[in-house]
């Protein structure tokens, strides 16, 4: 009987090293465990035996049982790791083929940079404040200390919708209406859009944007202006950019000054470098001490407050940024150029 | 304005280079357009006596020069020119030169003789017979006698200047002139300004006897002055004049004439000169013109004016347009004996305006419109006279006319020192601060810190401290503001509720595959009304702008769908990929027309797409998404726009008020702007969704019992609107009703010809306990009875 064992087991060893499917391992399981399986039958004939003999016949069986047993677990795990290897063959793909995406969109150029600049002052204390943009004469003029006879307020320059109202022609006009109905301390920018009557060309448009900054309180200095622009220019260009004035001229700012910044491309290093221009420096943005006029105007005591204004280019800041070449693109609206501005 | 070095220096030392001079003026407020070399790259050519000629041996038409060029030995040149002769002073181009025309010289060999340079025509230099006499021949330029042997062709052509055009700003009219910025420049070199003190003798006479001035509208004309020459003595003017003149871009005429715009130059104030005998009756008088009233100006072209014009007239007819231009044949001709000029100081506004209507632009119209000072024209008449005294050009009249409506007194101001300092952030020294405004002609005294400024007449632009402060700042330097960081407290600047809405509301519409757009505010006056609107259309009701650039920017928009489809016309055209677009902005709504007060400016959003996997019900999946986002809980219902395909258009009420109109457009109109494909827009009017106010989001508890899904499928007439059965079974008022899920319309042979198969999914729920079969059917049969109310019965 001993014998016999060890046969079944030498048997089953040979039939698990042919098994190549897990259904073959299923039968073989059945053809020798199961209850029509050579190990049943031999246990079954467990009476025949003396019964001195049949404790360790039965040990014996069960060893017997619990080594077919291991080598099928064995089995198994080797014929599935082969199984699920042909499944990954069978399903792997071309990983170089072209992800599935849905379709998404981007705002326009200018919305994003405004967009960025809004969350600089916001982050400075600037609240974000609105106006109309087809204003009356004394808004966009007279209040900012344009007189009648200044050659902005010809026909050539400003659109004229009425006897006294005009598309505004700079966002200034909001400076006006804000000191009119806040009390100082004032840290305003209003972004928005303006009209000047420009021929349409590659670095001129009819239409175009701004972004005025006021701030109006006790003690503010020229300094203070500096500060507020240096602080705006480092973010945008980062930490080492720094700021220049040069003497200029606005209706509603003395002393006036024009900003530029040190050039983002050559850092004020390349002699060749065009966007500078070999300079070292760009223009950015106009600004000034707010008249004492036009704080007068809005019943601001210019002896008690001070304050600096400042007006940045919205489309040229665009522009420059991204280096495109003719300011049309920003509004013919072409796909090829709106899907340049995804992030 | 155009300063050439030269002229500066008849005023001033300029101890720096051209290149210091320019950015220390552009760090005082005058930027550097440009600079000028006059040379135009003329070098080592000079002037050259033919001392010897001999005719080339292999060639009859060559000749062999020997040129004394000033130096050693003479250089010899070979020349095709047949006029040059022994003793003929020559432009000499030597060995190694450059010619205005970019030419570079070199010695070569013509025909095996050798030739150390070049003889130059007037062609080769770029000159003009007005430019230098004899220039214009063809052949080589035969210089003057007097020229010296070596002399520098660029000396000898008053080529060896530097021109340097200044941006002048809008607040300082007085730099409009030589002298202007002379007296800043000298005060930014720190270097002394010699401005030229008129003296003149006069011979007799009485200019009163000979012109009578007559001001009518001094409101136009504040001064006007006059003065009288007689027995001129019409000739060249000097080489030193002409040579400014020529720098500054003009041509001399004539000493009289070149006087006049000599000290148009100098002083920025224009002058004009008449001749006596086209005074008619002797009379000058100062009114605006007749409307009708015609005048034919130098430039022979004839003017119809009306009376918000200036003129000059005599007792017959206009001769002048004030400040702008004068008629013909009134100028000064080469037998004028007596001349009356004029000095004045007209109003800018009325000179720019009349300048544009009319079409002219002058050096003297240009200078008005920025504006002269009141005692400028006296100055400018004294130099005038004194420059006619010098060069003898005529007899000075004695007698000065003088019309004006009273001159304005000079103006002190008085401000603290501290107070300039307090402006700027920056402690200037107080005698810095005094030094300064008197170098800028501002004498100013300083006592117990308190500055008394006497304010020049020509800086009409100072009125107060925060002027002054700018005077002492551009010279003292802006590099000395230190920046000084923001102060006060931290906060973080707050949006306007509006921004915030639009900036999710364009997150919500980029997340949709829309790309955002920017297009103009206006557009042409035809515009709207390819859209086909009735006549009663208050979108026919637009603002029109009085001046546009031309019409197709004339016309304020009143609706964003043209601007949309311009957009979407651009990009099919150039077959660009199928794509969505959106823009928000305003539209511009008159309360009345014309315009007499502001109108309202409201914010809209517009979609646009087009593409093969579009259609209506993608476009009104993202009008979905809009409202759902601010909100809004909208019936749609099918409208009525001409402009959209009549079967494919609807709008979205909220509480009745149409908040949304969208649809597939009309081919019709789509084809006017060159579409000819399907096209998708939608129009949101935004202040109706700002309005709803959101509730805050309160958390719903997760449901405990399971859900029970029954599926219908109904029958009902092809034409009935699947919102009624919506309503229907939303009428069955039973909380257990949790979802109504549309997934299934049918029509076609399965089923009756005007019939259609609507499938729904009814999602039923309880929060307390298991729904029962029971309970499930009730609600159920309460949902067919609503529907078979409305013409829908199961489908069996």
């Amino acid at each position: 009987m001993k014998e016999q064992l060890k046969a079944i087991g030498e048997q089953a060893d040979r039939a698990l090293e042919k098994v190549q499917s897990l259904s073959e391992l299923d039968q073989l399981r059945v053809s020798f465990l199961g209850k029509k399986g050579p190990l049943t039958a031999l246990l079954k004939q467990m009476g025949s035996l003396p019964p001195e003999e049949r404790p360790t016949m039965g040990q014996l069986a069960n060893q017997m049982r619990q080594h077919i047993e291991e080598h099928i677990e064995a089995r198994l795990a080797v014929l599935k790791a082969l199984e699920i290897k042909k499944t990954f063959e069978a399903e792997s793909v071309d990983v170089t083929l072209p992800g599935v995406k849905l379709p998404k969109g981007n705002l326009h150029p200018l919305n994003q940079v405004l967009d960025d600049m809004i969350d600089i002052f916001q982050s400075m204390g600037f609240d974000v404040v609105d106006g109309p943009e087809i204003e009356t004469e004394y808004y966009n003029f007279e209040a900012l200390n344009i007189p009648a006879d200044h050659p902005a307020r010809d026909m050539q320059d400003t659109f004229y919708v009425g006897d006294h109202l005009v598309l505004r022609s700079q966002t200034s006009a909001a400076q006006i209406r804000t000191m009119e109905t806040r009390k100082p301390p004032i840290r305003v920018i209003c972004p928005g859009r303006v009209f000047r009557a420009d021929e349409v060309d590659a670095t001129h448009s009819p239409v175009f944007h701004q972004i005025e900054g006021l701030v109006v309180d006790k003690g503010i200095t020229m300094c203070d202006l500096k500060g507020c622009l240096e602080q705006v220019a480092r973010e945008i260009y980062g930490p080492d950019a720094k700021i220049k004035f040069r003497p200029s001229f606005f209706p509603f700012t003395e002393p006036s000054v024009e900003v530029d910044v040190s050039c983002p491309e050559c850092g004020g290093h390349g002699d060749s470098c065009r966007i500078c221009k070999g300079t070292g420096w760009i223009e950015i943005l106009g600004a000034g001490m707010v008249h004492p006029r036009v704080l007068a105007g809005c019943g601001i005591d210019p002896e008690e407050y001070t304050g600096f204004a400042f007006g940045i280019g919205l489309d040229r800041l665009t522009t420059t940024r991204y280096k495109i070449s003719d300011i049309r693109l920003l509004f013919e609206n072409d796909l090829r150029f709106l899907t340049q501005f995804d992030r | 304005m155009k300063v050439s070095l030269q002229w500066l220096r008849y005023y001033m030392d300029i101890p720096v280079s051209v290149k210091e001079l320019c950015d220390r003026m552009t760090l005082a407020g005058f930027e550097v357009e440009e600079v000028i070399d006059l040379s135009a790259g003329m070098r080592n050519v000079v002037a050259g006596r033919i001392v010897k000629l001999e005719k080339h041996p292999d060639a009859d038409k060559l000749q062999i020069c020997q040129v004394d060029v000033g130096a050693g030995e003479p250089v010899q040149i070979v020349t095709g020119a047949s006029n040059v002769f022994e003793g003929a002073m020559v432009p000499t181009a030597l060995h190694d030169s450059h010619l205005p025309n970019g030419v570079h010289i070199k010695r070569g060999k013509l025909r095996g003789v050798e030739s150390n340079g070049m003889l130059c025509s007037g062609e080769e230099l770029c000159l003009k017979e007005e430019d230098y006499p004899g220039a214009g021949v063809h052949g080589i330029l035969i210089l003057k006698d007097d020229v010296p042997a070596g002399e520098d062709m660029c000396k000898v052509l008053h080529m060896d200047d530097t021109v340097i055009d200044f941006a002048v700003t809008a607040n300082r009219p007085d730099c409009q002139s030589v002298l202007g910025l002379a007296r800043e420049a000298a005060v930014v070199l720190g270097v002394p300004c010699k401005i030229p003190a008129p003296v003149y003798q006069t011979k007799g006479g009485s200019v009163h006897e000979l012109i009578h001035v007559d001001v009518q509208d001094y409101d136009l004309c504040s001064r006007y002055m006059g003065r009288c020459v007689t027995n001129l003595r019409i000739k060249e003017s000097p080489d030193w004049m002409k040579r400014c003149l020529k720098a500054a871009g003009m041509r001399p005429i004539n000493n009289i004439v070149d006087i006049t715009n000599f000290v148009m130059l100098e002083t920025g104030q224009p002058m004009h000169a008449f001749d006596r005998r086209d005074i008619a009756g002797d009379q000058i008088i100062v009114r605006r013109a007749r409307n009708g009233e015609k005048l034919t100006t130098l430039d022979e072209k004839e003017h119809v004016l009306n009376d918000s014009m200036l003129v000059i007239a005599d007792r017959d007819k206009p001769s002048c347009l004030a400040g702008i231009m004068g008629s013909m044949n009134s100028e000064i001709k080469p037998d004028t004996t007596e001349l009356f000029l004029e000095s004045a100081r007209f109003r800018r506004d009325n000179v720019r305006r009349t300048a544009r209507a009319l079409g002219i632009r002058t050096e003297s119209s240009a200078r008005f419109e920025k504006g002269i000072d009141v005692f400028r024209c006296e100055y400018a008449m004294e130099r005038a006279l004194q420059l006619i005294y010098d060069l003898d050009a005529g007899d000075i009249v004695d007698g000065v006319i003088d019309c004006n409506n009273g001159l304005p007194e000079q103006r002190v101001l008085s401000v603290t020192a501290q107070s300039i300092n307090d402006l700027l952030g920056v402690e200037i020294p107080h005698d810095v601060m005094v030094n300064t405004l008197n170098a800028l002609s501002i004498e100013t005294d300083l006592q117990n810190g308190i500055l008394t400024c006497r304010i020049p007449t020509f800086r009409e632009d100072i009125e107060g401290r925060a002027d002054l402060a700018e005077e002492v700042m551009r010279i003292y330097g802006y590099d000395h503001v230190q920046g000084r960081p923001m102060r006060g407290e931290i906060v973080r600047g707050k949006l306007l509720p509006q921004r915030i809405m639009d900036n999710s509301l364009k997150q919500l519409l980029c997340a949709n595959g829309m790309y955002e757009i920017s297009t103009y505010s206006f557009f042409g006056s035809k515009t709207t009304a390819m859209l086909d609107l009735p006549e009663t259309d208050e979108r026919l009701q637009t603002i029109t702008i009085r001046n546009p650039l031309g019409d197709e920017y004339s016309t304020m928009r009143t609706q964003l769908v043209t601007s949309m489809l311009t957009v979407l016309a651009t990009n099919i055209s150039r077959k660009n990929p199928d794509s969505r677009y959106f823009e928000i902005s305003r539209l511009y709504k008159a309360k009345s027309l014309p315009l007499t007060e502001q109108p309202e400016e409201r914010p809209a959003l517009c979609l646009g797409l087009y593409g093969k996997l579009e259609n209506f019900f993608t476009l009104k999946g993202v009008v979905e998404d809009v409202m759902a986002h601010f909100g809004a809980s909208v019936t749609y219902e099918k409208s009525a726009e001409p402009y959209y395909h009549p079967g494919r258009q609807a709008r979205a009420l909220l509480n009745g008020q149409s908040v949304a109109v969208f649809g597939e457009v009309h081919p019709t109109v789509a084809e006017r702007f060159g579409i000819g494909q399907k096209v998708y827009v939608a129009e949101i009017d935004l202040p109706a969704l700002y309005a709803i106010h959101r509730d805050q989001i309160v958390f719903h508890p997760l449901p405990k019992f399971p859900a029970v899904n029954r599926d219908i499928a109904l029958v009902c007439d092809r034409s009935l609107p699947v919102a009624r059965l919506e309503q229907a079974i939303h009428s069955v008022k039973s909380k257990l009703i949790q979802s109504v899920k549309l997934f299934d319309v049918y029509e076609g042979n399965q089923i009756e010809a005007d019939k259609k198969s609507v499938a729904y999914s009814i999602g039923l729920q309880s929060d307390s306990h298991t729904l029962t079969d029971d309970e499930c059917n009730a609600v159920m049969d309460s949902i067919f009875e609503a529907l078979r109310a409305v013409g829908a019965n199961l489908r069996t």
